[in-house]
C-alpha cells in the first residue's frame, strides 16, 4: 500500500485538522451567543484558550476559524448567554447518550 | 584565503559566509565562541543578521525554527547538556521539514559533569530526524557548514542538519582553514527562501495529526532522509569544483587497497586513525581506513560495499549506547547482516575527554589481528583505555 500524499509541512486551515487531503473537521458543537442575555463581562473572551472569541462594535462574537467547540466559554459565562449547539446532525450519533 | 582558525572560528567563518540572516543561541561551553565571534561579525557589519538572545537552548531551537518558518535561513550552536535540552524542539524541527543547520561541539553528557568531548551527546539525538555530520579537522567544519545548508535546503532533502565537531581537539585547536571567497559561496549556496507563515494567509502549524495521516507523514520524512545521503554526496562534487577540497561521499576510505583489517570511526580520531594505518602499513600490516562522514542518514550501502570482502573490522566508538555497546559498531554489523560475515570487534574509547593517540590506536589494531588469528569470536564490545 503506499503512503498517502501530504503536505511537505504539517499544516492545516484554521480550525480543521492536519489530515491531508481529507481536511477533516475536529469541531463537534459551536458556541452561539445570546445577545440579549450577554452583558459585555468578556470572561469569555480570557477563558477562550484559542482567542476566538473577540469584542466587535460592542457585541462578542466568534471566529469559528479558530474555535474548536471545547465549550469553555459556555461553562463560563456568569449570566448563561452562550449555548453550545451541535455541529453534525444527531443521526451521525457523535452528541447522543 | 588561509588563515589560522580554530573549530569554533571555523564555523563562525561559515554562518557568516552563508549569510545567515537568524543567530538564535545560548551560550554554552565549548560552544559559545562561535556566537560570540557571530555577533563580532554583526557588529562590525560584515554579517547581518538578527541575534535572538534567548533564555535557554529549548527556547533558542524554537526561535531558530520560527525563523525558519517565516523563510530565514537560520544557523545556532550547542552541544551536551544544551543540546539534550533541546531534545523536544529537534523532533519538531526535523518533523516540520526546516532546514535549520546547527553546529555541534561534541561534550560528554552529565552525570557526572565534564567538559570535554565524545560523541554521546550527538548519538543521544540519532532519531531525531537531523542529519548529522561528523568532521576531522577544522577546515571540514567550515566545508560541512556551508554544504550542510544547501543539504538541507534542497527540494528533495528539506531536513535540519546539525554538524558535529569535538570540544577542545577542535573548537579551541588552530589549524590553516582556507577561507573560500564569497562569491563562490554565493554562487553554491543561493537562498531558498519557503516561508510557511503568512500573517495575510492564516494557518495552523504542527497541528493534530490522526492516525489516519500521522504514520504516513513519518514515511514521507524517512524517506526525504534517505534521499539526503545520495544528495550530499552531489554537492560534496559540485563544492569540490569550486574549491578544490573533496571530502567524499558519507564515508571515505583511506589505504582500503588490499586492507584486511579495517578501522572504522568518525570525527577527530579519524585524523588520529590516518597516522596510525601509515605506521602499521610501514611495518607491513594490512591496515586500512574508513571515515564515517554521515552518521544520519547511516550509509549502509557505501558500508556494505566497502566492508563486505575485508577480514575484520574494529569500530571505533567515543560513545556508549549503554548495555548495548558502540553507535558506529552497532550500525556497521546492521549493515553487514545477511551480506557479508564479516567479524566485527567493537571499541569504546576516549569518553569524557580521555585521550587516544596513534599507539592506542596501533595497540587495539594488533589485539584485534591477534583475537582474529586466535580464532576468537567478538565481544560484543570491548571498553578500552580504563
Amino acid at each position: 500500500m503506499a503512503a498517502k500524499e501530504l503536505p511537505v509541512v504539517p499544516s492545516a486551515r484554521p480550525g480543521t485538522m492536519a489530515a491531508g487531503a481529507a481536511m477533516e473537521k475536529i469541531r463537534e458543537q459551536r458556541p452561539v451567543i445570546d445577545q440579549g442575555k450577554c452583558d459585555l463581562c468578556r470572561l469569555c473572551l480570557f477563558y477562550c484558550p484559542d482567542a476566538a472569541l473577540t469584542l466587535n462594535q460592542g457585541q462578542v462574537t466568534v471566529n469559528l476559524h479558530f474555535c474548536k467547540g471545547c465549550g469553555i466559554c459556555a461553562v463560563e459565562c456568569p449570566v448563561r448567554a452562550i449555548t453550545m449547539v451541535p455541529e453534525y446532525p444527531s443521526d451521525r450519533g457523535f452528541l447522543e447518550k | 584565503m588561509p588563515q589560522l582558525l580554530n573549530g569554533n572560528e571555523a564555523a563562525a567563518h561559515a554562518a557568516r559566509l552563508a549569510r545567515v540572516e537568524v543567530l538564535a543561541s545560548y551560550p554554552i561551553t565549548p560552544a559559545a565562541p562561535v556566537m560570540e565571534k557571530i555577533t563580532q561579525f554583526i557588529t562590525e557589519g560584515s554579517l547581518k543578521a538578527n541575534f535572538v538572545r534567548v533564555e535557554s537552548d529549548h527556547s533558542a531551537l524554537a526561535a531558530a525554527l520560527g525563523a525558519s518558518m517565516a523563510g530565514a535561513r537560520s544557523f545556532l550552536i550547542t552541544n551536551s547538556q544544551g543540546l539534550a535540552y533541546m531534545s523536544e524542539v529537534l523532533y519538531h524541527v526535523s518533523g516540520l521539514r526546516q532546514p535549520v543547520v546547527m553546529a555541534v561541539v561534541n561534550r560528554a553528557l552529565a552525570a557526572p559533569h565534564s567538559r570535554f568531548p565524545e560523541h554521546g551527546d550527538a548519538i543521544a539525538q540519532e532519531t531525531a530526524g537531523w542529519i548529522q555530520f561528523f568532521c576531522e579537522n577544522n577546515q571540514e567544519v567550515l566545508d560541512s557548514l556551508l554544504q550542510a545548508f544547501r543539504l538541507g535546503e534542497d527540494e528533495r532533502v528539506r531536513l535540519p542538519v546539525m554538524v558535529n565537531y569535538e570540544g577542545y581537539i577542535q573548537s579551541h585547536t588552530r589549524e590553516v582553514v582556507d577561507l573560500p571567497d564569497q562569491k563562490v559561496v554565493d554562487s553554491f549556496l543561493p537562498l531558498v527562501r519557503r516561508p510557511v507563515l503568512d500573517v495575510e494567509n492564516p494557518l495552523a502549524v504542527n497541528t493534530v495529526a490522526s492516525p489516519a495521516v500521522y504514520m504516513d507523514y513519518k514515511f514521507h520524512q524517512d524517506e526525504a532522509l534517505k534521499r539526503a545521503g545520495e544528495v550530499a554526496r552531489e554537492i560534496n562534487a559540485i563544492y569540490a569544483g569550486l574549491t578544490g577540497r573533496d571530502w567524499g561521499g558519507p564515508v571515505s576510505g583511506y589505504r582500503l587497497e588490499g586492507a584486511e583489517i579495517v578501522l572504522v570511526t568518525m570525527g577527530s580520531l579519524v585524523s588520529t586513525a590516518r597516522v596510525a594505518v601509515d605506521a602499521l602499513r610501514s611495518a607491513g600490516e594490512k591496515a586500512g581506513l574508513l571515515k564515517v562522514r554521515l552518521f544520519r542518514p547511516f550509509p549502509l550501502t557505501e558500508i556494505r560495499a566497502t566492508l563486505k570482502t575485508v577480514k575484520a573490522v574494529v569500530a571505533l566508538d567515543k560513545n556508549i549506547v549503554f548495555s548495548s555497546g558502540g553507535a558506529l559498531a552497532r550500525e556497521i554489523r546492521a549493515g553487514l547482516y545477511g551480506h557479508a560475515a564479516v567479524p566485527v570487534y567493537s571499541y569504546i574509547l576516549g569518553l569524557g575527554g580521555r585521550d587516544v593517540d596513534v599507539e592506542d590506536l596501533m595497540a587495539i589494531y594488533r589485539q584485534v589481528r591477534d583475537q582474529r588469528q586466535a580464532g576468537a569470536v567478538p565481544a560484543p564490545y570491548q571498553w578500552y583505555g580504563l
